[in-house]
């Protein structure tokens, strides 16, 4: 009976900290804001907030720059999807063929990652700004010289792309590069002396391994590209205007943004919240979504 | 370990090579000051914390000016020395969103005594916090103290003013006068005169105009304040109120859309797209543009950038008919925290920077700014700041400032886009008054 | 036979490092451009620069100057990362134990409570947070807005439920011998813990720790809300916005500035990247 009482002493005793640190940070915050976005709250001091029950999601729902941030947002993650899993899965490769510093490589493939959102926003607005012209000049490319890839709509949308698959690639190649390792060697000597090609052996050997890892790495891709924030505040405020439905809207102003903006730009504290919840729900839904299928595409392969 | 050890000394050689070599030309750099404020009026201002009263009276004063941060600091000093109040300055300044700081700052525990609004959204937002002032010396000493219905609440900081800043020198080469620049028709033809003679001038473009995502309070803001008061008497608000109603003057709209136009035309491409605040000052300082739409604030960039050429302003042609004055206002007060233990002791402090020498000296040739009041003698040096003197002298010589009283984000973040859009050639100049139009109109 | 294999691999190795250029390229903007006065940068961004001791100018210029206080958020950043990094690891790697090797509901329960941390988004929680730091203080007196202990329970709240994740399945692993020939031996469950468990879970350690401090050491949101920009307390991030906004746009600076935020830990990571890259390969499959 001591024993029992001493087990459950210790289980909460070595649980309490970060029981703590996460209820009150994360759990806590979370039911406020539940109830926040359901009122007219405007954080300023003195104000007391009133019930307006759903009226901020209706608000939120039919707004058009709402609507296609959203949009924007998930093409942005899909895009970047592609591009990250592609690039990190290419160099994952290049880099365990056994070549002479393969370590050096990997470790330069990383480094971008350990550079932040904001410090790279900047680092990319002045190449988009500054560098790209100057090539242009340089190998007297009109088109490139007088670019203004962030004036654009588009081209800021791919430069951003551009800039976070640069920020993230490093990082994904990292667990390809463990998935690859993991590939049973004697499994793919025995196919070669069975005489399979290399297309054969990718597919019935090392593609399942990756598709566990895939599960993993399409899961982090996304979740990460559907928040970013800092990034899109260095490298174009925003972005440059553009025309949708017939009304003005900011052609890289993402989801994270938007709420940040309608909280703070524009006062807005209950709608901000508000959207926040619907940004929460929409990115479970989706990631669980991916998840499923990825793990039963794993199972089938 | 030794790799490590040998690394370190490789690169600590490596570095006294470095500043052995090349030791002369190594500029200075400097950081200039810069409109942060305007970039700032969407939000609010931080407020510092309030420091404990231990022994001596201590004031603290959160401000967004970051240009002036050290001449305030001084002169702070110098009061404390002639007074024995401590008066601690806290500035932030830039881009940073103060929305959020203020409000956690005022969610948090410590208040400042004197904080600063900008216009009528930041007094809707704070007016419960506010101490109004009565009586004091140096309400007589200006007419742009900040009241509303009739209660003083703010102390005006400094006189900003803009219009069409020119470079004397290129407008006599190319035989424009800018006395004649008072209407849209003149302008047209000087800037097509101008266009023509670029290659001579050795200008990119006649105007260094920005409307890019960083720009919105260039266009939103400044530009559309003209839109709101140009051409009309000082303190007309008709057209605000309108706005502030969902309304649009679309006769006015129009002839402001041309005025746009014609700056849009003018303007070189790169700098108005995606142009930063460096760019475009640098367009105008660098002599590669006859005019640059900004106000007296970037005098301390062109003077730590060595620009000396002589310049002046001409008044914005923002509708049709006449137009012989320019966009002056006080655009940021200092306010008192109702909830401050030293009320004497601020308003102390206020009488002692508008009455005294020292305040004069300071706000005058330290801080470069405009003072608010009558009885400074002393007359900014920056070009810029003295062409404002000249303009406030002037009868009638002022349009009223009134974009601080547009809903909050509204100018940078509802019409900065559209500016940005039409800048790009996405819309049309009928589109960009159907735009903006609408936006007025969504306003409840 | 040979002779094909050795080309194909020099030509791997030829792509490998073409790509390694052009992934390090921005990295080369920075160093050359934060050696340039201003106009240089504007007339010339790709060259070299011309002088290198230019770099020295800006470098001491951002570290001296009194509005970017740049060296004290290095200080503060540093007490931060490690504060937290410290507490978050000991205390997910405490939760995580007790979870895995009490095999009852609850901790199920508990585990998936933990979990769920992982999906809900930092934007739906900030601003309540604030709000609900400041109430603290109203009601307690006790600071959180603008304090370090704040600004390190935050980022415990934050990070623990990766962190237990990890370990879950780390620890999951680790057979029960161990610990249970410790208890027969008479230690009680702290020294079991923190003298058996703690010093096996190591590998998996070093992935927690790398993956947090990178995240800690360059955000910017949180501290944003938390510290405040332009406050006493700050975080190299913040200071870099502080002054990247508030200068608007000097590259020369802002380019130096960037160079020395992300330098400090460039440097500890290569100087750490064998370990470094070791721990992240072998922790990201379990």
């Amino acid at each position: 009976m001591d024993r029992k009482k001493s087990d459950r002493f210790y289980f909460w005793l070595f649980l309490a900290p970060a029981l703590f640190g996460f209820v009150l940070v994360v759990i806590i915050p979370f039911i406020m804001g539940l109830y926040y976005s359901m009122t007219d709250w405007t954080a300023i001091a003195g104000e007391t907030a009133n019930w307006v029950g759903l009226e901020n999601y209706k608000d939120m729902f039919t707004s058009i720059k709402f609507q296609y941030s959203f949009v924007r947002t998930f093409s942005f993650t899909l895009f970047s999807v592609i591009t990250i899993n592609g690039l990190a899965l290419l160099f994952a490769f290049l880099v365990t063929r056994g070549i002479k510093f393969e370590s050096f490589f990997r470790a330069g493939f990383f480094v971008p990652n350990l550079i932040g959102g904001l410090v790279l926003g900047y680092i990319w607005q002045f190449i988009f700004k500054s560098v790209v012209p100057s090539i242009g000049t340089l190998l007297n490319i009109p088109a490139l010289e007088e670019v203004l890839i962030l004036a654009s709509p588009n081209l800021a949308f791919m430069g951003l792309i551009m800039a976070f698959t640069w920020q993230y690639a490093g990082y994904i190649m990292m667990i390809y590069i463990a998935a690859l390792l993991n590939v049973p060697q004697e499994l793919l000597e025995a196919a070669d002396i069975d005489g399979a090609t290399v297309w054969q052996k990718f597919k019935s050997i090392t593609a399942p391994l990756i598709a566990q890892a895939f599960t993993i790495t399409s899961f982090l891709t996304l979740v990460n590209a559907f928040k970013q924030y800092d990034i899109i505040v260095a490298l174009t405020s925003g972005g440059p205007a553009d025309i949708y439905k017939d009304e003005i809207v900011n052609s890289t102003e993402l989801l994270a943004v938007n709420i940040y903006n309608t909280a703070f730009k524009y006062n807005d504290m209950a709608q901000g919240q508000a959207r926040a919840i619907i940004f929460f729900l929409v990115l479970t839904v989706v990631s669980m979504a991916q998840v499923y299928f990825n793990k039963k595409r794993e199972v089938e392969m | 370990m030794k790799k490590i050890l040998a690394l370190l000394l490789i690169s600590m050689l490596v570095m006294v090579a470095f500043v052995g070599c090349g030791g002369e030309e190594v500029e200075e750099p400097t950081l200039d000051g810069d409109t942060t404020e305007e970039e700032a009026v969407e939000e609010e201002e931080t407020e510092e914390e309030e420091a404990v009263a231990e022994d001596a009276t201590e004031i603290v004063i959160y401000q967004n000016k970051v240009e002036i941060h050290e001449q305030l600091s001084a002169f702070a000093q110098h009061y404390t020395d002639e007074t024995g109040v401590k008066v601690t300055v806290k500035t932030a300044g830039g881009d940073t969103p103060y929305a959020e700081n203020l409000k956690a700052e005022f969610q948090s525990d410590r208040q400042p005594d004197i904080f600063v609004i900008e216009g009528m959204g930041g007094y809707n937002t704070w007016e419960s916090k506010l101490t109004p002032m009565a009586d004091q010396e140096w309400m007589d000493l200006t007419d742009l103290e900040f009241t509303v219905e009739g209660e003083t609440y703010g102390f005006p900081v400094a006189v900003e003013a803009w219009g069409m800043a020119y470079n004397t020198a290129m407008l006599e080469e190319a035989g424009v006068d800018p006395a004649e620049l008072t209407s849209q028709e003149a302008y047209k033809e000087a800037f097509e005169t101008i266009d023509g003679m670029k290659e001579e001038l050795g200008i990119d473009s006649v105007v260094a105009m920005a409307a890019g995502p960083d720009m919105t309070w260039v266009t939103g803001l400044h530009n559309f304040n003209g839109y709101l008061s140009a051409g009309l008497p000082y303190g007309d608000t008709t057209v605000l109120d309108k706005l502030n109603n969902g309304e649009a003057d679309m006769d006015r709209l129009t002839e402001y859309a041309d005025w746009v136009e014609i700056l849009f035309d003018y303007a070189d491409p790169t700098v108005l797209q995606t142009g930063n605040y460096d760019a475009q000052v640098g367009q105008f300082g660098t002599e590669k543009a006859a005019f640059i739409h900004q106000g007296n604030w970037i005098d301390p960039w062109l003077e730590s950038n060595g620009v000396d050429f002589e310049m002046g302003f001409a008044p914005h042609a923002s509708v049709a008919g006449e137009h012989d004055a320019i966009f002056i206002g006080a655009p940021s007060f200092y306010v008192i925290n109702n909830e401050s233990e030293n009320q004497q002791a601020v308003q102390d402090f206020f009488n002692y920077m508008a009455t005294e020498e020292a305040g004069h000296e300071y706000m005058v040739n330290e801080a470069n700014m405009v003072p608010a009041f009558k009885n400074v003698e002393l007359k900014p040096k920056t070009p810029l700041s003295a062409a404002v003197t000249d303009w406030l002298a002037k009868e009638d010589g002022a349009y009223t400032w009134l974009q601080n009283d547009m809903p909050d984000g509204f100018g940078m973040g509802t019409l900065g886009p559209i500016y940005g859009l039409y800048a790009s050639d996405g819309i049309d100049k009928a589109q960009f008054i159907d735009q903006v139009k609408r936006a007025i109109e969504s306003i409840e | 036979m040979v002779l094909r294999k050795k080309i194909i691999l020099g030509l791997v190795g030829f792509v490998t490092f073409i790509l390694f250029l052009l992934t390090m390229f921005p990295f080369f903007i920075v160093v050359v451009n934060s050696a340039k006065a201003s106009l240089e940068i504007i007339t010339d961004p790709l060259g070299f620069p011309k002088n290198w001791a230019q770099l020295f100018a800006n470098v001491k210029f951002i570290w001296t100057n009194p509005s970017i206080r740049y060296a004290s958020s290095v200080v503060s950043s540093v007490i931060i990362t490690l504060g937290s990094l410290a507490t978050i690891t000991v205390f997910a790697a405490m939760a995580a134990w007790v979870l895995v090797r009490t095999k009852t509901k609850t901790s199920m329960a508990l585990f998936l409570f933990f979990l769920s941390g992982l999906i809900i988004p930092f934007q739906v929680v900030m601003f309540p947070l604030v709000n609900l730091f400041s109430n603290i203080y109203k009601v307690t007196g006790i600071r959180m807005l603008r304090t370090y202990h704040g600004m390190i329970t935050a980022y415990i709240g934050f990070g623990v439920p990766l962190a237990i994740f990890l370990f879950h399945g780390f620890i999951k692993s680790i057979p029960k011998e161990l610990e249970e020939a410790a208890e027969i031996d008479g230690c009680s469950k702290p020294q079991i813990f923190f003298r058996v468990v703690l010093p096996i879970l190591k590998p998996i350690v070093v992935t927690v720790v790398i993956l947090n401090a990178i995240w800690i050491w360059n955000d910017f949101l949180l501290p944003s809300l938390v510290l405040g920009v332009g406050q006493d307390v700050q975080t190299i991030p913040l200071a870099i916005r502080a002054f990247a906004g508030s200068f608007v746009k000097k590259w020369d600076l802002i380019m130096t500035a960037v160079l020395m935020a992300a330098a400090p830990i460039v440097i500890i990571f290569v100087f750490l990247q064998k370990h470094i890259i070791k721990g992240m390969v072998s922790g990201s499959i379990k």
